[in-house]
């Protein structure tokens, strides 16, 4: 069945501002329809009216308008944290909670949950406890558990937002079943990346109202709307975004294949080539490791004699799987765990014998979740937090313009956890820009951010960048880390298996077949292009399709958007 | 800590049984540890104990529980030794003395039966939480919120402990890591005075806080996503239904039981 959202208004209370505006839309039967928006444009208030927590759960609010969902209808939600979503010990356990509710008899109960195990192909699952599962299969199994309820709708909240290229794929491959079987889905994420092979439709939100409708190729010609909806979109859209500036009547494309097709004949490698060339400079290392080794009290190895160096002003990509050891590393370089085996050293001198908040001064880290973090009583305390920790020096008149350039002055005096995620997280990073350290270190730092707000923090690393720090990241978002890193290091089983420039390691192919991670789009598409120095980033990559276009008139600008 | 007051995934004997035989375990240790007071018969339980923990290989988990709880085991032996050195007992003297404070007259009598009498309330305890913790180990919170319905426990309630049991694990785990993220970003909590880490300690509640009542609404959320009504009646995937391991252990707490009453009989020194 089709659902429609007709003139659906909504404000918490009476004093606060509308936060939806005369929303109209369909979510049509047997489709993916993707709602997409910048942080804090009511997305999330809007899954709250169509699975009826407004007005069942939250009924203060003043709710207008019409969203046709009797008491029949079935709409369940899978949420961005599986783990405070599923209720049960074992996944058999979790997927029968809801059906267990519904009051179904034993044997249908059996039937259900066999059916979603074989569906979702998790059979091999059935029989662990949900507390031992990687992201991507909890994250399943949430989904399993919604779908034995065989809701009319499924409703999913950024499904893959913590999870590691794996579980993404997992998810990837969960939702393509699901729409093999024509099941009516929402989902409700601004990274339209990772999905946009299976969505159908687009619905764009911004300050409340509907500002998109239409189908995913549509949204994806529409270059303005992205940009105002802060939509990530997959890069290969993003290469035809910036062609098209630059090239005049490019063919679309959406995919690799079709974008080589587009632009193999009329690109000159070697100018190409030349046009690229970025340096390959070495630097003192500010950071070192040598032989570490960590073993846990169970027994378990999480890191097996790694060796590696950080290099001053250099931006360090540290790549794995989750479990591979790279939270363990970080949190050995700045002296949360001490190593079994082997030494850090800062400056050539061992940090062993330093606290935590003593090697603070030096390295710091800054977790991946926000609310980990926060705990000052405003916005403007929690930015200058570390500068106080550390007795680093700074002028209210510096903190003040960095909460103006980040937007964030407005919001001054108000309670960092009351901010939207992506802003939390935005804030934790910025207050590393009052510490006095030298290494950085930022753990999924694009978690819960939408476009605009990832752009100011790539802002963020190159600035730190160009003030001679060194910053080392770990994302999962595999094209930003080869858009902004110098240096990767793989590591894969508590094992290193590679350190090198970006470069050197894209050549690698294998290296990252074996730890399953896929090359981004631009770097693929300049190696089936024959670049002999691969692009990492779409901006580059255009300049240099540009640069090497053959003389055919094509030059000069499109007209998109 | 990971591992602290969790259920551990194992597949003994211990682990197998009905969760109805592990509380009926529970119940009858409690009972029994609060009424008896003869240290042979106390020295016998913990034999009994031991025996089941080796049985369920939860033994490198109760040396961890051991060591959380050494410091209140000391103080309620050294609690127990100090009120009985005020108190003269027949026996062997440690030592002894007559002192006077403000006119009045104190005898301070330090004896062996004082280090026993700390040893046995030490003891009592120590076996209580023991009781506990053992069914804990071994019973995971579905078995747990099953075993409470199949005594007719309403399904609110048992869903509560249930919930309870499972959610524990996740504060243990938010705290550590809060603690991490504030020493990551200059929290002094390691060198620092004994009040400054107070302190600190205190500061670092509030983001638990924040993130437990954010854990508390996801958690709501989900309960309406699953449709879940505690006025309607819920159906069950799994049942539960003991077995002959069921029987041979509660044959094995009905004996151990019974013979640490006689030992309490005829062993009990009045303390």
């Amino acid at each position: 069945m089709s659902f429609k959202i007709e003139n659906v208004s909504y404000k918490y209370s009476a004093d606060t501002p509308q936060i939806l505006k005369n929303i109209n839309m369909e979510i049509r039967e047997a489709e993916v329809t993707a709602i997409v928006g910048p942080s804090g444009c009511g997305k999330s208030t809007l899954v709250s009216i169509l699975s009826g927590v407004i007005p069942t759960l939250m009924n203060k609010g003043e709710l207008s308008g019409s969203f046709q969902a009797g008491e029949e209808v079935m709409i369940s939600v899978v949420s961005q944290t599986p783990e405070n979503q599923l209720f049960g010990y074992g996944v058999e356990d979790a997927l029968a909670f809801g059906v267990e509710n519904m009051g179904l008899a034993s044997d249908e109960i059996h039937e259900r949950v066999e059916s979603v195990l074989d569906l979702l192909h998790i059979q091999h699952l059935r029989k662990r406890a949900v507390s031992t599962l990687s992201g991507g299969q909890r994250q399943a199994v949430c989904i399993a558990s919604v779908l034995a309820m065989r809701p009319n709708l499924v409703i999913m909240d950024e499904p893959v937002s913590s999870l590691d290229p794996q579980g993404k794929h997992l998810i990837q491959s969960v939702l393509n079943q699901l729409r093999a079987t024509g099941q009516t889905t929402v989902i409700v994420d601004n990274n339209l990346d990772w999905f946009s092979g299976i969505v159908d439709h687009v619905v764009g939100i911004d300050n409340g109202e509907v500002v998109f409708d239409g189908s995913r190729d549509e949204f994806f010609a529409k270059f303005d709307v992205q940009h105002q909806l802060g939509v990530i979109i997959p890069q290969e859209v993003e290469i035809y975004r910036e062609l098209s500036k630059r090239i005049k009547g490019l063919q679309p494309f959406s995919t690799l294949d079709e974008a080589y097709d587009a632009l193999h004949d009329r690109f000159e490698k070697p100018e190409a080539a030349a046009a690229l060339d970025p340096s390959e400079e070495h630097a003192e290392n500010v950071l070192e490791v040598t032989d570490l080794s960590k073993s846990f009290q169970d027994g378990f190895q999480a890191l097996n004699h790694i060796d590696a160096g950080f290099e001053k002003g250099k931006i360090i990509s540290i790549l794995g799987q989750n479990g591979s050891g790279k939270t363990t590393l970080v949190k050995h370089l700045n002296g949360l765990y001490r190593p079994t085996e082997g030494r850090v050293a800062y400056l050539g001198a061992e940090t062993s014998d330093k606290s935590v908040a003593e090697i603070s001064r030096d390295i710091i880290l800054v977790f991946q979740h926000p609310e980990h973090m926060l705990f000052e009583e405003n916005v403007y305390q929690e930015l200058t937090f570390c500068a106080r920790a550390q007795g680093v020096p700074f002028s209210e008149e510096e903190a003040l313009s960095v909460l103006e350039k980040y937007d964030l002055l407005k919001d001054k005096e108000e309670l960092p956890v009351n901010l939207s995620m992506g802003k939390k997280h935005l804030l934790t990073i910025l207050s590393v820009l009052f510490s006095s350290a030298n290494v950085i270190i930022l753990d999924e730092p694009t978690l819960g951010m939408d476009l605009h707000l990832r752009n100011q923090l790539e802002g963020i690393i190159k600035h730190l960048k160009d003030k001679g720090k060194t910053v080392i990241l770990i994302s999962h978002e595999i094209p930003l880390v080869f858009k902004l890193s110098d240096e990767l290091l793989v590591l894969d089983h508590a094992s290193k298996l590679e350190e090198g420039s970006v470069q050197q390691l894209a050549d690698n192919e294998a290296l990252f077949e074996k730890i399953h991670i896929d090359l981004p789009p631009v770097v693929r598409l300049s190696k089936k292009l024959g670049f002999k120095t691969l692009a990492c980033d779409a901006e580059r990559f255009a300049d240099a399709i540009a640069a090497g276009i053959k003389n055919d008139g094509f030059t000069g600008g499109a007209s998109n958007g | 800590m990971g591992d602290f007051l969790q259920y551990v995934e194992l597949n003994s004997f211990l682990h197998r049984l009905d969760p109805r035989t592990k509380f009926v375990f529970f119940i009858i240790m409690s009972v029994l540890t609060s009424f008896v007071k003869s240290g042979v018969a106390l020295l016998f339980l913990f034999l009994v104990f031991l025996a089941i923990w080796l049985i369920g290989r939860i033994g490198k988990y109760m040396l961890v529980l051991a060591n959380k709880v050494k410091v209140l085991l000391l103080f309620i032996f050294l609690l127990w030794l100090v009120l009985g050195a005020f108190t003269i007992n027949e026996g062997p003297t440690i030592y002894r003395a007559a002192f006077t404070i403000f006119s009045n007259h104190y005898v301070f009598s330090l004896d062996w039966f004082d280090f026993y009498k700390g040893a046995v309330y030490a003891l009592r305890i120590f076996l209580m939480i023991s009781a506990f913790y053992t069914v804990i180990l071994t019973t995971n919170f579905s078995q747990i919120i099953l075993g409470l319905q199949s005594w007719r426990v309403p399904y609110a309630v048992a869903f509560g402990v249930g919930l309870v049991f499972q959610i524990i694990p996740m504060i243990v785990q938010e705290f550590a890591t809060i603690m991490e993220a504030q020493k990551s970003r200059g929290l002094e909590v390691d060198k620092c005075s004994a009040f400054a880490k107070m302190k600190n300690y205190v500061i670092i509640s509030l983001p638990l806080l924040f993130r437990v009542l954010s854990k508390g609404h996801a958690i709501s959320l989900a309960m309406h996503y699953y449709k879940l009504n505690f006025k309607v009646k819920r159906t069950s995937y799994k049942m539960i239904k003991a077995t002959y391991s069921d029987a041979l252990f509660a044959s094995v707490t009905v004996i151990a039981t019974v013979l640490t009453i006689i030992l309490q009989i005829n062993y009990y020194i009045q303390i």
